[in-house]
This record gives C-alpha cells, sequence and structure tokens, in this order.
C-alpha cells in the first residue's frame, strides 16, 4: 500500500510540476488582469455602483481557463510519452498499467484543483475589495461545485488521450464541454420537441452524457441567489466521482488493450 | 579589449537605430495626414466597430439588450414575465400580485423519472425576480454597451433611458442619452417623443418637453396597411401630448385640431378618449 501510494504521489507530482514549470498560470492571470482592471474603473453614464458585470465576466474567465488548463494538462498525459517512448521505463519499473493511469489522473486532477484554487482565490480578492463581500458561503460552494467539474473534464481527457491524437481530443472534448454547458439544461425540452429520430440521439446524450451544467453555479454567486442546499451538493459531487470512475475503468481497459 | 567593446556597441547601434525608427514612424504617422489631409487617397470612414462587425452590431447590440434584460430578471433568460425591460415597464413591486407572475420557468417541470432534471432543478434558480433600487445600477453596464454597439438601436436608448430616469433616479443622464440617440438616428420620431414625454412627466418642465413632441410630430409619417400601426398609435400619443400642452397654455383651438387629427388616425384609442376630457374641461 505504502508503495502504491508512493508511486501514485511521484506520478502526481510530475503533472503538478509540468504546468508550473510551463507558466501557463502566470500567462492566464497576466491576460485576466488586463481585460478585468480597466474594467474595474468603468463607470457607465456616470454612475458607480454595478458590479455583476464584473463577476459575470470574471468568472467566464475562470471557467474558460480553467477548461482549457483542465482539458491541456489532461490531453497531454499519455501521447508525449508514447511518442518519446519514455512509457516503457515507467512500466519497467514496477508500476502497473493500473497505478501509472490512476497516478497520471491524479497529477492532472491536482494540477488543474491547485490552479482553480488560485482563480477563485484572485476572483474573492477580487469582489472582496470591490464589494466588501468576502468569501460567503455560495462562493465556497462554487468552488467545491467547479472542482467537481474538473473530475470529470480531466477524466474525459484523460479517456480522449489514450483514444485520439491530442488535436482531436482537444477539440472533441472542447465540443463536449461547450455543447453541455450551454444546452445541457435544455435537453428535457428539446427532447419534447424533437421528432423521432432526433429525439433518440438527444435523449441517449441526455442520460449518458456528461451533464456538466450540474456544477455551474455562476448563475447563483452573479445574482445573489441563496445556496444550494448541502444535500445536493454531495449528490452532484457524488455524480462527479462516479462519472470520473466510469471514464477511468473504460481508460483502463483501453490501456490495458493498448499495444505498446 | 576592442573585441569585447566591439558586440556592446554594436547591440547599442542596434537599440539606437530601433528607437529612432519607432520615433520616426510615429512622427510620420501622425504628420503626413495633417500635411496631406487632401491629397491622401483614403477618405475618413465610419469607426472600427463598423468596420470589423458591420450589420453585425446590431445583432450584438440586441444581444447586450437582452443580457440585460436577463440581469433584470435575476439571471433567468427567456422568461415569461409581463412586466420587463423591453416593454419599459418595470413596476412596483407591491402594488402588484405576484403569485402567479413569478411562476418557474415553462418547460422546467420534470417528468417523475428524470433524476437529472430533478438536480439541475435544485442546482439553477428557477424561479425569477426583478432588480430593485440601488440594484437597477447592474442593468446600466449591458445598456451602455448596446448603445455603443449600434447607435442605431432605437430601443437601447429607450430602455437606457426608462432606467436611467425611472429606476435609478438619474432623470437628466436620461435626457443626455436620449439626446445622444436622436443624434444618432435623427429622423426616429419615438427617441423625440421619449425625450418629451421625460421632460414633461419625469421633470415637469413642459416648455422643454414641447419642442420634442413637435418634434416627433414632423418625423411620424406613418405608412399605409398594418406596417404603419405602430408609427399611427405614436402619432396618436404624440397628438394627446400636444392638446395637453396646449389645453395648459389655454389654447382650445389647438386641442380641437389635434382631437380631430387623432380621431381620423385611431378613433378607438384611449388618447382619443384623453383629449375629449381635456375639451369637455
Amino acid at each position: 500500500m505504502k508503495i502504491l501510494f508512493r508511486q501514485l504521489s511521484a506520478l502526481a507530482g510530475l503533472s503538478v510540476l509540468e504546468l508550473y514549470r510551463r507558466k501557463d498560470l502566470i500567462v492566464v492571470l497576466v491576460f485576466s488582469l488586463v481585460i478585468l482592471l480597466p474594467l474595474a474603473f468603468f463607470t457607465p453614464f456616470g454612475v458607480s455602483g454595478a458590479s455583476r458585470y464584473m463577476n459575470e465576466l470574471a468568472l467566464l474567465l475562470v471557467w474558460l481557463f480553467s477548461a482549457v488548463i483542465g482539458l491541456g494538462v489532461s490531453s497531454r498525459l499519455f501521447p508525449p510519452e508514447f511518442e518519446s517512448r519514455t512509457l516503457y521505463p515507467l512500466l519497467a519499473k514496477p508500476v502497473g498499467r493500473g497505478p501509472l493511469l490512476v497516478g497520471k489522473y491524479l497529477g492532472a486532477l491536482a494540477a488543474s484543483v491547485s490552479a482553480l484554487a488560485v482563480f477563485y482565490v484572485a476572483y474573492g480578492l477580487l469582489v472582496g475589495i470591490r464589494q466588501g463581500v468576502w468569501f460567503p458561503a455560495i462562493f465556497f460552494q462554487a468552488f467545491v461545485l467547479h472542482t467537481g467539474f474538473m473530475v470529470v473534464v480531466t477524466a474525459l481527457g484523460l479517456l480522449g488521450s489514450l483514444v485520439l491524437t491530442p488535436a482531436a481530443n482537444l477539440t472533441m472534448c472542447g465540443l463536449l464541454v461547450a455543447g453541455m454547458l450551454l444546452f445541457g439544461q435544455r435537453l428535457p425540452a428539446l427532447i419534447a420537441a424533437q421528432p423521432a429520430p432526433g429525439k433518440w440521439v438527444l435523449a441517449a446524450i441526455h442520460w449518458v452524457g456528461p451533464h456538466l451544467e450540474f456544477f455551474d453555479l455562476r448563475q447563483r454567486v452573479i445574482h445573489d441567489w441563496p445556496r444550494v442546499s448541502w444535500g445536493v451538493c454531495v449528490a452532484v459531487s457524488a455524480y462527479a466521482l462516479c462519472y470520473a470512475a466510469a471514464c477511468l475503468t473504460l481508460a483502463g481497459c483501453v490501456f490495458r488493450r493498448k499495444k505498446i | 579589449m576592442r573585441e569585447k567593446l566591439e558586440p556592446v556597441m554594436r547591440e547599442k547601434l542596434h537599440i539606437y537605430l530601433c528607437v529612432l525608427c519607432v520615433l520616426l514612424a510615429v512622427t510620420l504617422g501622425r504628420g503626413v495626414p495633417l500635411l496631406f489631409s487632401a491629397g491622401l487617397p483614403q477618405v475618413p470612414g465610419e469607426d472600427v466597430l463598423q468596420l470589423i462587425l458591420g450589420d453585425a452590431r446590431q445583432e450584438l447590440s440586441a444581444v447586450m439588450l437582452e443580457k440585460a434584460e436577463e440581469y433584470f430578471h435575476g439571471g433567468q433568460r427567456d422568461v415569461d414575465c409581463e412586466y420587463g425591460l423591453e416593454s419599459c415597464e418595470a413596476h412596483d413591486h407591491e402594488a402588484h400580485d405576484h403569485e402567479g407572475e413569478h411562476a418557474e420557468k415553462p418547460g422546467s417541470e420534470a417528468k417523475p423519472h428524470d433524476v437529472w432534471a430533478w438536480i439541475d432543478r435544485h442546482i439553477h434558480a428557477q424561479e425569477h425576480r426583478h432588480l430593485e433600487g440601488d440594484q437597477t445600477v447592474e442593468l446600466l453596464p449591458w445598456i451602455w454597451a448596446a448603445c455603443r454597439a449600434s447607435p442605431q438601436n432605437v430601443q437601447a436608448f429607450q430602455t437606457g433611458s426608462y432606467v436611467l430616469a425611472k429606476m435609478a433616479r438619474r432623470p437628466e443622464e436620461g435626457v443626455r442619452l436620449l439626446e445622444e440617440g436622436v443624434r444618432a438616428n435623427p429622423n426616429d420620431a419615438g427617441l423625440a417623443f421619449s425625450l418629451g414625454e421625460l421632460w414633461l412627466i419625469t421633470l415637469k418642465d413642459a416648455e422643454r418637453a414641447e419642442p420634442w413632441f413637435i418634434s416627433a410630430y414632423e418625423k411620424c409619417r406613418p405608412a399605409d396597411g398594418p406596417e404603419g400601426e405602430a408609427a399611427q398609435l405614436l402619432k396618436v400619443r404624440t397628438l394627446f401630448y400636444l392638446g395637453y400642452l396646449a389645453k395648459r397654455r389655454g389654447d382650445v383651438a389647438r386641442v380641437r385640431a389635434c382631437l380631430a387629427e387623432a380621431e381620423a388616425l385611431s378613433p378607438g384609442h384611449a388618447s382619443v378618449r384623453d383629449l375629449r376630457r381635456l375639451l369637455e374641461k
């Protein structure tokens, strides 16, 4: 057990180091500051006090960059290892395919969630300084659910990295993420409105696809709606863990059958 | 020693040359249009937004206005609500019973076995609410963006002036916004009418209101048939205000003329009944 834990933490640590070595996070933070800082001084029609538009833009950037980082990190997990053949020394050491897969996933997840934590702290500071509201309960709920989003997205990216090329993986996962965030809530209404063949396709997506919109609490955070009940939060987090476990199981099967 | 100095001197020379070229480019860029303004082949064009977006500006402006509507309804889209920004009928909550109005989004009833829809209903707020009081400033950035994205979006100027004057209680800013709208849309009767209403009803300045109603009357040329219905109704409402202001001056003949013209356009309209009541007083 200790050896397994050491192997997993070593593999996970590599992904975190890689993210911070590439300085992606610093670029993203600087880019966000460049966009948000001028808006902080904006007074439309000479009236100050509006803040929701900035919160919306800031959260949109957080979601956009977290998805990009999550997919970017997870899609680069295996293809470079296959291309540069660094996978063989890893597997030659007593690291099984299963622990390797889980270790890589945990590394990608740790890297993505650490970046997400940085974004949320920055956002919390921005809101605190501008509005005087410091890290309310809904904020922590939003972070917890957003972590659930990263759990699912990283698992999807890892599964895709074993099956597709990096570019195809990024494209497919990007479309899936964007599609579910934009249209996931409307799927029941779309299913009811569509005729027969389209209805079945949409129904299949509704039942099998990852409901990433469950993790999106932006509307509640921006527009001061009350927080979600913690029971629902736990249910959604359990959904994220189960979905990620399903993706990892599928990835494990693919990896086991893959000829190296 | 000399060999070590040469690369350093060469690097400095490159830096100085680079700075000189940049300064020269900036100077020429600023100076040439001033010195040769008549001789340049280009003509002054529209702004950058028009060059990049073209007709899509109107769509972008409409989207910004929809965003303001969304903010008014607490972040909810496609709300089936009698009161909205676009109809300029954001109302006082205390005056109305909202039991039936603040209903859940249409189509949001989850089927009993649809667990995903059940979760969605608990994660995302299903009912809507209206911004009130100081919160209405949250609408202003989107309205500002809608006006800037397309100065031809008359609805954006009218909605913006309503929000500024009635909701944010800054009628002077509302006047300024409408005047900007009139400058961008000189032939639009609706903006002139809105300015007249703002001066008369909110700012209680009949003297400044009347020229705007006259301007709206002159610009309003309803087409024949159903297409001209909206313009016809606007003209009838304008005639009512012109008649009202004439009554205040004691010009009964003018009131009768306004009534006659309004009756010819739309005899059953409420403004026509109000004009008759003015004459009876």
